[in-house]
């Protein structure tokens, strides 16, 4: 923010003391500013990325030609298992909820934090831990290796002794803490702290994603806590759910797995419309069309996934009218995925488009979309996915939506806010490159997959013969594979480049369409000095109002420089109610969480003694989280 | 292994109804993706003239395609589909068909009996052709998933619960199938064979299949068989009209008359016998049966014996 | 004590907390009946039906303590913060009661079953003792608000009072539905 007049820098200065980072290391242990627990948990997430990416990389190496022995049997199914399991509850929700969501939902709705900084750290460092929990499994030769929806019986004790499938249920019990202390916390952001007059029709639709998304979480989560709790006390206390001849039932897994799984793919997917939401407005220089379709469909979206789980059940012989209720709201749920995409459409057809890298990814994610959601509705006959569930088609159809269509715009949307984080610009012409480098390689690695699908090809097999004739289209897959992997490293190696050596770019580079764009970039650690007025769902292009920020804080209005302060306002209509007093650094979180990690390393090395005295310090250390009083409350 | 050769009427639905989708998919996928390449031509220009001011136009654009078209499409689509082709698929009724053929999925081969005839034999179905089978199927251990994808959809095998499907051959021919759900280390090679036939050849191939297993009659097939029921392997396997008994692997009364081993991982020669009694594991890493180090001879004379069980 | 237009943050928090937990007992409760119906006989392999009478008392105890958690709220934004400690304190004291109670009772029906026996085992504990525990993190709550509001009431108490009794109507709700299930061969 440019200061002409005394006041102003004076007010400047007394909100810079107060909300002061400490430095170093330290610094960074007990932070709950949002913007670096978003850093946080965007360097954690990369970090598994890679790691899921290597493990990619070693399946496609191993089937690159037939009847191959780069990896044996066990470690190949290893590798698959861990491949899916870190991609989708290590890498894609904490990428999307807890980097983006953390980084940029309190700037987008003009708070100066989340409503809970201090659980927010509290979600990181518990992912963190769970994370590394699950790979010291993977790296002590104990890697989950019964698929990422780990069936049973296989996943029983009699057909997996190992820990391998501790580890994998375990950890993930672990981090859906994390997730949904962070749902919890983004929902309230959103409800309490958007800066008054933000009413619910003028927020970002970003926010509605992530609102949405936040909400299918705290419903679907539990049903993955269940299937895992019941699996663990079977696995390690010798109860029975699952085993007929105890009266279980192996499909009672699967019921509970994807009463969760399924809407998991859809919260995998909405933050992705919503970074698309928020990229095509800017680079078309017009408003979205249909506005509010698009913030219903998002919510139905996440409404509707609930109930269509058992579509991944076709093949278990289920009573037909069961199957045929889940066909049709299969089917149901295209229309609010219609709607979204024809907005795209039209919004980028009506507009002034600047193919700007950002866009490009953008552009490249609807096209993706739109194959990897029409081979979904394919699966929605249910004759032809009981031709086709457990084939590479799948792997075909799920990676074209979740590479395809979730990561696209989460690269993008790298680039797209790379400097308004950095202050720095990326380089376009590398831009450029990189994305058609990986949409190329994409569409190379996974197009041949549905052939090889319609050709029988089984997914989740080590190897395969010659004979059966998959062999060159399986080539073609994993040369594919590593030409999207130069795609990703010229992304990575031109934002790193860039942090360095990209030119200074200013407050809004692109005539952004959204509040983030009003502040510096880096934002300070307030995001904002004065608290900005809102008007409409495209806050920055509404010139008067930002004028009347620039006004209010020479003359020292809304700038609640008395102490760690935020607005809080009222639920729907955004209207002022009181002034919060925000809790700052903090050491308790990584304690509650190194707490945590003790009662899980001692369950899974069964402890029970030890285990219990953990679940006491961890008592302790979450009473210690709240001996500090905050006005967050 | 293609659905999309098709050689029953089930699977030539299947498939008929894959091409129409792939056609309405890829219009509806050309046509959008055309909306974009105007856009792209009309890049850094303003918006198109007209629609690009007329807001109730654009909402309308966005209702007729995002829901008005697709409600046309999906409706269709779901009668098609399923309501009507699924009662194609469906498990048949037990009065439409000519006989019951049971599947257990073991860890990594499948062991397949003929309700009533007393017959029993492993990784090979033997059909009529042109005869409506019923396929009874259930799972040993953990969920397999039995898949001719030729003949017909595919259907998990469950433990504790007994699925069906039909099985239906247009023409003789060999059909190869394989397991589909992931069912562990090998499930890479849990494949089988359906060899639909005339009639007569299948009702001799039954009669052969249904006698216990054949003398030997050489010395050496005489001493592998002994090796064979005294060193271990008896524990496992089951032949027909000797002590052997055991049901942990496949059933090998007339092993030498499949044309594949170890769930068509192998081809059925001496040789390859020979490879994989002295050492699976090689073969198939992971395998429920172990290399039990006899020693040469002895495996030379079992596969002596194990080659005369026609 | 301020006038507030908006609920707190806590509240909203708390809200959701709960809201996600009572997701996790609809799953117990249908895996419970899943199963149930995945068989002819229930309890399954001879197990006794489970006696009504006294689970249904406690459960009675259980939910009437709502009426002095109810109590204390009114009390503390009255600004009567010792009648609130003391409501407070009689819930508690209740409460754990009922735990003990119930813990007891479970000792008891672990010497006819084991949880390891079947499934009917299985889920029978599984589900009474996730309710039990959401009852002993309650006695956590009711602990350390005694021990603040014996230290005087803020905003931030008010706030956590608040939060408790909700939490606790929450728990009753989820009691009446758990013990409904336990008993459901009985019934
Ligand atoms: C980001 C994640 C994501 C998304 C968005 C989707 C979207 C959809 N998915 Fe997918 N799906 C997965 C991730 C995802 N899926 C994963 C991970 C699996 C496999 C899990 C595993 O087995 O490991 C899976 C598997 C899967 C199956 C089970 C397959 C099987 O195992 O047998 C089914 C079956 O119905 C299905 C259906 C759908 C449908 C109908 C949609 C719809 O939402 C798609 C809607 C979108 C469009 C249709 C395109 C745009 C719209 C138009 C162009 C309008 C006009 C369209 C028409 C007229 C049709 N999916
Ligand atoms: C978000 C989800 C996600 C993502 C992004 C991917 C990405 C990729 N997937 Fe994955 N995949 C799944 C989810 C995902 N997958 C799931 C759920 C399964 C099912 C598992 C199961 O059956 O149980 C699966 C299964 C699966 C299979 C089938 C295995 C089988 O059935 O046998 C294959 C085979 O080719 C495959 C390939 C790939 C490839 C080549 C990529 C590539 O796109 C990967 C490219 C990425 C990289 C190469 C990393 C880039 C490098 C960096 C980011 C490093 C920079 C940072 C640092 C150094 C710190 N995947
Ligand atoms: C511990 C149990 C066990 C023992 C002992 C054992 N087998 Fe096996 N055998 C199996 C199993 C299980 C399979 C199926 C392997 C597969 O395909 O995955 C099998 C497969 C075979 C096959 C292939 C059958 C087919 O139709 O594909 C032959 C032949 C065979 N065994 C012979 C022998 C001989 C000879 C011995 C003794 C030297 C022996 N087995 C000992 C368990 C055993
Ligand atoms: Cu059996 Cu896969
Ligand atoms: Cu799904």
């Amino acid at each position: 923010m440019t200061v002409s007049t005394p006041p102003a820098s004076v007010r400047l200065n007394r909100l810079e003391r107060i909300w002061k980072e400490s430095p170093g290391v330290l610094g960074w242990l007990t932070t709950v500013d949002h913007k670096r627990i978003g850093i946080l948990y965007f360097f954690t997430s990369l970090f598994f990325f890679g790691a899921g990416g290597v493990e990619a990389l070693a399946i496609r190496t191993q089937l690159i030609g037939p009847n191959q022995s780069t990896l044996d049997p066990a470690t190949f199914n290893e590798m698959m298992s861990s491949h899916g399991t870190t991609m989708i509850f290590f890498f894609v929700v904490p990428m999307s909820l807890g980097a983006f969501g953390n980084y940029l939902l309190p700037l987008m709705i003009g708070a100066r934090d989340m409503a809970f900084p201090r659980l927010n750290a509290l979600s990181y460092w518990i992912y963190l831990c769970a994370g590394v929990f699950l790979y010291v499994g993977v790296f002590s030769g104990n890697a989950p290796s019964a698929g990422w929806f780990d069936y049973v019986p296989l996943a029983s004790k009699a057909y997996s002794p190992g820990p391998g499938i501790d580890f994998y249920a375990l950890s993930l019990l672990f981090v859906s803490v994390s997730t949904t202390a962070g749902a919890i916390n983004a929902i309230v952001t959103i409800f309490k702290l958007r800066a008054p007059g933000m009413s619910l029709n003028r927020m970002p639709l970003f926010c509605f994603a992530f609102l949405a998304v936040s909400f299918a979480l705290i419903f679907a989560l539990p049903a993955l806590s269940t299937a895992l709790i019941l699996l663990e006390l079977e696995r390690l206390l010798g109860f029975h759910f699952f085993i007929p001849a105890a009266g279980g039932d192996p499909i009672l897994w699967q019921n509970l797995f994807w009463i969760f799984g399924h809407p998991e793919v859809y919260i995998i997917i909405l933050p992705a419309f919503g970074i698309a939401t928020s990229i095509i407005p800017t680079f078309v220089r017009r408003r979205m069309v249909a506005w509010p379709l698009v913030a219903l469909a998002e919510i139905l979206v996440a409404f509707l996934g609930f109930g269509v789980w058992a579509h991944h059940m076709f093949a278990v012989g289920l009573a037909s009218a069961t199957t045929i209720y889940f066909a049709a709201a299969s089917l149901i749920i295209v229309i609010p995925s219609g709607i979204q995409l024809f907005s795209w459409i039209t919004t980028i057809v009506t507009g002034t488009p600047r193919f700007k890298t950002p866009l490009l990814w953008i552009v490249g994610f609807i096209v993706l979309f739109i194959m990897g959601g029409l081979s979904g509705v394919m699966f929605a006959a249910i004759p032809f996915d009981q031709q086709t569930t457990d084939t590479y088609f799948v792997v075909a159809h799920f990676h074209y939506v979740i590479f395809g269509a979730a990561v696209f715009p989460l690269l993008g949307g790298m680039y797209y806010w790379f400097p308004k984080v950095t202050g720095r610009m990326y380089d376009e012409r590398w831009g450029k490159v990189s994305f058609w480098l990986t949409f190329i390689g994409t569409n190379i690695t996974f197009f041949p997959m549905h052939i090889l699908g319609l050709d029988g090809m089984p997914r989740r097999n080590y190897t395969y013969g010659p004979e059966m004739g998959w062999t060159g289209l399986n080539l073609i897959e994993t040369l594919g594979a590593y030409l999207l992997t130069l795609g990703l490293l010229s992304v990575f190696a031109n934002l790193a480049i860039s942090i360095f050596k990209g030119e200074r770019a200013g407050n809004d580079p692109f005539g952004g369409d959204t509040l983030e764009w009003s502040t510096t970039s880096p934002p300070p650690e307030y995001n904002y000095a004065v608290i900005p007025k809102v008007s409409s769902p495209y806050a920055m292009w509404d010139t008067e109002d930002r004028e009347e920020d620039a006004r209010n804080l020479e003359l020292g209005r809304k700038t609640l420089e008395g102490g760690h302060e935020t607005p809080a306002s009222t639920a729907v209509d955004a209207e002022w109610d009181e002034v919060l007093e925000m809790p700052s650094h903090s050491g308790w979180p990584p304690l509650v969480a190194l707490a945590m990690t003790g009662v899980f390393a001692m369950i899974i090395l069964e402890q029970w003694f030890a285990a219990a005295i953990f679940v006491v310090v961890l008592a302790l250390t979450v009473a210690g989280f709240h001996l500090k009083e905050p006005e967050e409350a | 292994m293609s659905p999309l050769n098709p050689h029953s009427p089930a699977a030539h639905h299947i498939a008929t109804l894959w091409w129409w989708m792939l056609v309405v998919a890829g219009i509806v996928f050309l046509g959008a993706v055309a909306m974009l390449v105007v856009g792209w031509v009309r890049r850094d220009r303003p918006g198109l003239p007209f629609l690009g001011e007329n807001e109730k136009l654009n909402t309308g654009l966005v209702v007729l395609f995002g829901m008005a078209i697709p409600i046309v499409i999906l409706v269709a689509l779901f009668i098609v589909s399923d309501l009507v082709l699924l009662n194609e698929t469906d498990a048949p009724q037990a009065s439409s068909t000519a006989m019951t053929v049971t599947v257990i999925g073991h860890q990594w081969f499948w062991e397949v009996r003929y309700e009533g005839k007393g017959a029993e034999t492993a990784n090979e179905i033997h059909i009529p052709v042109r005869t409506p089978v019923n396929l009874v199927v259930h799972s040993a251990d953990v969920i397999h998933s039995f898949w001719v994808p030729e003949l017909n959809r595919k259907i998990d095998t469950i433990p504790g619960q007994a699925n069906s499907i039909e099985l239906y051959a247009e023409q003789a021919g060999v059909y190869r199938g394989q397991c589909a759900e992931f069912c562990g280390l090998q499930h890479a090679h849990m494949a089988f064979r359906v060899y639909a036939e005339p009639m007569p050849k299948f009702e001799a191939w039954l009669a052969n299949i249904r006698k216990p297993a054949r003398e030997p009659t050489t010395p050496l097939a005489r001493q592998g068989q002994r090796a064979f029921m005294r060193d271990g392997c008896a524990a496992c396997h089951t032949i027909a009209g000797t002590e052997a008994k055991g049901t942990v692997g496949p059933n090998l009364t007339h092993v030498a008359s499949r044309e594949t081993l170890a769930a068509d991982t192998i081809p059925n020669t001496p040789e390859e016998l020979f490879r994989w009694v002295q050492n699976p594991q090689s073969i198939k890493p992971g395998a429920k049966m172990p290399g039990l180090g006899l020693g040469p001879e002895k495996f030379h004379a079992i596969v002596a014996y194990l080659t005369g069980l026609k | 004590m301020k006038e507030r237009r908006a609920e707190p943050s806590g509240w909203w928090g708390a809200v959701l907390l709960i809201a996600t937990e009572a997701t996790l007992f609809a799953c117990l409760i249908a895996t419970y009946f899943y199963l149930r119906f995945k068989t002819g006989e229930w309890p399954l392999g001879g197990i006794e039906k489970p006696s009504v009478t006294l689970p249904l008392v406690f459960t009675g105890m259980l939910v009437a303590t709502c009426v002095p958690m109810f109590l204390s709220v009114r009390a503390a934004k009255g600004g009567a913060i010792r009648a609130a400690w003391w409501l407070l304190f009689l819930a508690a004291a209740v409460q754990a009661t009922y735990l003990g109670l119930q813990v007891h009772l479970m000792i008891g029906d672990l010497h006819s079953f084991r949880p390891s026996a079947n499934a009917y085992g299985s889920i029978y504990y599984t589900l009474i003792t996730v309710h039990h525990a959401h009852v002993a993190v309650g006695l956590a709550i009711d602990a350390w608000l005694l021990w603040k509001l014996s230290r005087g009431i803020t905003n931030y108490r008010m706030t956590a009072l608040r939060v408790a009794a909700f939490y606790w109507y929450f728990v009753s709700a989820a009691a009446i539905a758990v013990v409904l299930t336990q008993l459901y061969p009985s019934l």
